[in-house]
């Protein structure tokens, strides 16, 4: 992402955030966009990470064996990379998929249709009306989500280590390993990833031009963008997190 | 709040959609076979599909598979810490990578970059008639836009695949050393010793299955756009998700089927 893009989704940011402080919300407009972006994933996202759930379960269990013949420590282990990050880097990978090309691709269409710019008219700022809306609906329930999907995978988990390993349900939910830490890294990873995604996704609609093939153009770059900062943020709040909460 | 007597009906709706998608996907593939054996494609829009997927993706997945690679160290480094097995990182974060995490985080940035570029690509030229002008030219869209396509997105992902584990290693190596103070022949002891050449090829075998999977939605997907640029959104937008649920699903069954 050139320097330029960057500084102008941190503007961006600015922008939303004074927005919010002077509290000018629509707020049936955030509750249907929670609508839209966390309920309607519920399905998808328990899906998908109840299958990864039990994917690193299967590979993670049949390499320790390997190692060390006990898997009495494998629900432990996994519950505590759960928290700290399973849950919210895998989790956000697929849901930014769906938010970030779900918001590009709606304020896309306005900017083309321009829907924006009658707007403008109006004296409406789409900030107000369309990227804080967005904003706020994303980051909570990324969050929500994210947590939900934390629940899935230790379930789908569970039960893997329970028929492949012969794992029972109170050996496998062993919170010996876990700390507060592991909980606020977590928990700040979601909120951060929901902000970024939202933030990002909007900036890439937002900035379409060119009719439908400038619509397509930035669902897609809103995806990429999102899933590589989410990979970065994630590298930079673990070293964050380890220094200070170190094991 | 739709009241409890809607949901059958919703139910119902969700599955005949699904059923949907899959038959059209079906069909998309039994065109395609046709046009395969014997082989009728237009090569030069091949080597431009090649070009246009695999070359200008190798930035994204090589940093996106650096910063993976450095992750896993990260993630892994208070156990290793704890268990005082700094030489196991090697085996660790390179088993990990190789078999599971780099295959499924390249194929979803790939999904993101060229499964959404090419459902919305196609979805254009649909929408401006591009696809009928095709047609009228009799000229086959199915050999000379969608088959290039296919076979580009399939041979390129799993040479992407090939070059991020190599970068992710790489980022291993680097995060072990920054972090951990484990020189790299400490991490290459493990990593060669433990490792088979399977963990690698399974991972590659797995990439090859996803990209099916995404050439294939997002060609479908992009074909049956209708109703003009948010059309376009909307399509790229399903097509997105749908592939994204794909690899997830077939992560499963590819885990398990090959061991």
């Amino acid at each position: 992402m050139a320097y330029g893009e960057m500084m102008a989704i941190l503007r961006l940011g600015g922008r939303v955030m004074r927005s919010i402080r002077r509290g000018n919300m629509d707020r049936a407009a955030v509750f249907e966009q929670m609508w839209i972006m966390g309920n309607k994933s519920v399905f998808y996202m328990t899906v998908t990470m109840g299958v990864i759930g039990i994917i690193l379960i299967y590979q993670g269990g049949l390499q320790a064996q390997r190692i060390v013949p006990d898997t009495s420590m494998i629900g432990a282990t996994y519950t505590k990379f759960l928290v700290r990050d399973l849950a919210p880097s895998i989790g956000a990978l697929p849901l930014a998929m769906r938010i970030g090309a779900g918001i590009a691709a709606e304020l896309g269409s306005m900017v083309v249709t321009e829907q924006v710019d009658a707007m403008r008219m109006c004296a409406a700022d789409p900030i107000d009306y369309l990227v804080v809306p967005r904003f706020i609906a994303s980051t909570i329930m990324t969050t929500v989500v994210l947590v939900w999907s934390a629940f899935v995978m230790t379930v789908s988990g569970m039960l893997t280590a329970y028929f492949i390993f012969d794992v029972n349900f109170h050996t496998f939910l062993n919170p010996t390993l876990m700390t507060h830490g592991d909980w606020v890294v977590g928990l700040v990873k979601a909120v951060v990833y929901g902000a970024t995604i939202a933030l990002i996704s909007s900036h890439r609609g937002l900035s379409t031009f060119g009719g439908s093939a400038g619509v397509g153009w930035a669902t897609t770059s809103a995806v990429v963008y999102s899933c590589f900062s989410i990979i970065v943020l994630n590298l930079f709040i673990s070293l964050i997190g380890q220094l200070i909460f170190p094991a | 709040m739709a009241s409890w007597t809607a949901i059958p009906g919703r139910l119902g709706g969700t599955i005949v959609e699904i059923a949907e998608v899959a038959g059209g996907i079906t069909v998309l593939v039994g065109r395609l076979l046709a046009r395969l054996f014997p082989p009728r494609l237009d090569r030069v829009e091949l080597l431009k599909a090649l070009h246009h997927t695999g070359v200008q993706s190798v930035a994204i997945v090589s940093l996106t598979a650096l910063f993976v690679g450095a992750i896993m160290v990260v993630q892994a480094a208070p156990l290793v810490l704890r268990f005082d097995a700094k030489a196991l990182i090697g085996w660790g974060s390179g088993f990990s990578t190789l078999r599971e995490v780099g295959p499924l985080l390249i194929a979803l940035m790939f999904n993101g970059r060229v499964g959404a570029n090419n459902a919305a690509e196609l979805g254009t030229m649909v929408v401006t008639d591009q696809v009928d002008g095709l047609r009228a030219l009799a000229i086959d869209p199915l050999s000379y836009l969608i088959l290039p396509r296919v076979i580009a997105m399939v041979v390129m992902l799993m040479v992407l695949t090939v070059i991020g584990d190599a970068v992710a290693v790489l980022g291993s190596v680097i995060a072990a050393q920054v972090l951990l103070d484990t020189p790299p022949v400490t991490f290459f002891s493990t990593f060669t010793s433990l490792l088979e050449p399977w963990d690698f090829f399974s991972g590659i075998i797995k990439s090859g299955v996803f990209d099916v999977m995404i050439a294939l939605t997002s060609c479908y997907f992009g074909l049956s756009v209708k109703g003009g640029a948010p059309g376009v959104g909307r399509a790229v937008n399903a097509a997105v998700v749908a592939a994204a649920t794909g690899i997830f699903i077939l992560d499963f069954f590819a885990t398990f089927a090959i061991g």
